[in-house]
């Protein structure tokens, strides 16, 4: 059973990284490479900033600003120096590998002996794995929240509509670069927080963390859109937490099935895409319609 | 408003699950008559492979042969850290007897969700710099194992051996491996002790590797690798742009010399694996306890030359050398 509250303690703290590609990859419409460099730097700040006597909430922040600054960066290339965002990404996710050594100082740093924000009496008292639980629900209780209030904001309207359509956002007066740089550094932010929460959960920050964090990201934000389909806006940053969660069970099930160690890579990409040919499988089979029909009352 | 539900629904079996864990968090699981052990691996390549059987045939010396009196869960991470926090907390579900980590980041991550069993380091070479034990001599907690730092003194004498004529040494090490940095610092100050000119080059992952090596071989007259696991695994690049400029590699690893290094005083990686197991079953068998048993360094290492790579280069192999690896080490014919 504990194993399980595990994957759902990850899951919560994954879906931050969720939630901040989402920002990119949906709404904005574009796919951003820059999160394997912001996710290591995220941790890396809030782990050297530990270290040099930073409380971990105010730790935790500073990894928010850091990946802000790198996805700043990304914009900038991005609409000034016109250079396409796929490109724009990966070049300051090549240099922040650099940077990321140069905030730590050495390529992998332990949290082991220092604060974290798991390491509280609250928290310590819980049953075990409970503290990732509830520090990952509050902290994506908070970003949603403000991010569900964000969008509604006539700032939020402007880049949705950047998002939807730049041409015409153009003609109705918004400045669509503003709107880019500004989804690329929130994005990456919110990146870099992940990345701070991952490192504190699991004790270290390594520069090599970056390797398949878009994909662990894009995972949750498609099982979440397959799982639910349609739905709004507000409702799907809510399916992309789900998604990340049970992208964590699908890793923690192939583990169950115990196959060789090796082939992990390969059955949870089976798995995967099990989950996304849902919808085909749907329609062929109709899954949707028995399990609605296994909820509902007998009439 | 059915997503609405749906979403609701998916929601609160989480909460239900959550609360029934709650409610059985406290409560203990049953003693197994076998006892398990968790051994989680960061990637695969040669020289963690190694450690690896080592491991397994180090408990079977101790008298537990794996599914008969022992259980082995093995993980393999395959690179992805995020992985390496769900197979700890898999170990520990399993309530693991004891866990093995092979590499830095994952014996980070079994320390980290691993506080009341014992955790045992496979090859770390600086286990107080990663922070894993608060001192090498008595590690203190639940934590201990094997060092796998290279005779670095008695390595860099063997080049010079070999070298007598060597003006500038090059060394090629993966900036994102610690253990690799950590090796890199000490051998430059070994190198300013000893008077040898040493260029340094970094490589940030594999692909560097060929770019870096052609650059390195140009203006060197050897190259030394330190116990680097990304180079370990793509060291027939370096050995390729190596031999094309005839500029031998002295690595510290023994499998680094069968794939084309000249030699070394190399810690047999499956020797380090072995005594890993060995400490291990000994602390199953409750004779030892991981507070109290100081990390295990190897003091000397094991001559291997490769005499093929040697004459292919045209370097004439020392006759004492020689002797010493027909006698006590290894020659690669």
């Amino acid at each position: 059973m504990s194993i399980i509250v595990s994957a759902i303690g990850q899951g919560l703290t994954w879906g931050i990284v969720g939630i901040g590609l989402f920002l990119t990859f949906r709404i904005l419409d574009f796919p951003d490479m820059t999160v394997e460099g912001t996710f290591p730097m995220g941790a890396a700040a809030c782990v050297a900033a530990i270290y040099s006597g930073a409380s971990p909430l105010v730790a935790t922040l500073i990894a928010f600003v850091a990946g802000m600054l790198a996805g700043l960066v990304t914009g900038f290339l991005y609409t000034k120096g016109k250079i396409p965002v796929l490109l724009a990404g990966i070049l300051v996710m090549t240099a922040a590998y650099s940077v990321n050594l140069r905030i730590m100082g050495r390529a992998n740093l332990s949290l082991f002996d220092k604060p974290t924000m798991l390491k509280n009496h609250f928290l310590e008292s819980l049953p075990p794995y409970f503290d990732s639980v509830v520090l990952g629900i509050v902290v994506v209780a908070i970003v949603t929240a403000l991010i569900v209030y964000f969008l509604q904001t006539n700032l939020g309207q402007a880049f949705i509509a950047t998002g939807d359509n730049p041409n015409m956002a153009r003609s109705l007066g918004i400045s669509t670069d503003a709107m880019q740089i500004m989804g690329l550094g929130v994005s990456n932010g919110l990146i870099g927080l992940g990345g701070a929460l991952v490192a504190q959960n699991n004790g270290f920050a390594d520069v090599n963390m970056g390797i398949g964090v878009i994909v662990v990201a894009l995972a949750s934000i498609i099982i979440g859109e397959v799982v639910f389909g349609d739905l709004t806006m507000n409702q799907r940053l809510i399916a992309v937490t789900i998604g990340s969660i049970l992208y964590r069970f699908v890793i923690l099930l192939v583990l169950k099935l115990g196959f060789n160690a090796n082939d992990l890579n390969l059955i949870s990409a089976i798995v995967l895409a099990l989950f996304m040919m849902f919808p085909v499988l749907e329609k062929r089979f109709r899954i949707r319609h028995t399990l609605a029909k296994g909820m509902t009352k007998h009439d | 408003m059915k997503k609405k539900y749906l979403i609701s629904g998916v929601v609160l079996i989480f909460v239900v699950i959550l609360g029934v864990a709650f409610f059985q968090g406290q409560q203990k699981q049953k003693p197994q008559a076998k006892p398990t052990v968790g051994i989680l691996q960061l990637m695969s390549h040669p020289a963690l492979d190694a450690i690896h059987k080592g491991i397994i045939h180090g408990l079977e010396e101790e008298g537990y042969k794996p599914g008969k009196n022992i259980k082995i869960d093995f993980q393999n991470a395959q690179n992805d850290q995020s992985n390496l926090k769900t197979m700890s907390t898999k170990f520990a579900n399993e309530d693991a007897d004891l866990s093995i980590g092979i590499a830095t980041p994952s014996a980070q991550a079994l320390a980290n969700t691993i506080t009341h069993k014992p955790v045992i380091l496979g090859a770390i070479t600086d286990p107080k710099g990663a922070g894993l034990v608060k001192n090498n001599e008595k590690p203190g907690g639940n934590i201990t194992g094997v060092s796998d730092q290279a005779p670095l003194k008695e390595q860099l004498n063997l080049i010079k051996q070999f070298m007598p004529k060597m003006k500038t040494l090059g060394i090629i090490y993966t900036s994102s491996d610690d253990s690799a940095v950590a090796q890199y610092k000490m051998f430059v100050k070994l190198c300013k002790q000893e008077n040898v000119r040493l260029k340094a080059y970094s490589i940030a992952n594999t692909n560097d590797l060929t770019q870096v090596a052609e650059q390195a071989v140009r203006s060197v007259d050897a190259i030394y690798v330190p116990t680097d696991n990304t180079i370990a695994g793509a060291m027939q690049t370096l050995v390729g742009a190596a031999n094309n400029a005839k500029v031998p590699v002295f690595p510290a690893v023994d499998t680094m010399v069968k794939q084309g290094g000249v030699a070394t005083y190399g810690i047999d990686q499956y020797q380090l694996g072995v005594a890993t197991g060995k400490m291990s079953a000994q602390i199953l068998k409750g004779k030892k306890k991981p507070s109290t048993t100081p990390i295990k360094f190897f003091r000397h290492g094991k001559l291997i030359i490769n005499e093929k790579q040697a004459n292919k280069l045209g370097i004439k192999i020392p006759a004492n050398l020689l002797k010493e690896a027909q006698q006590k080490g290894e020659l690669i014919k």
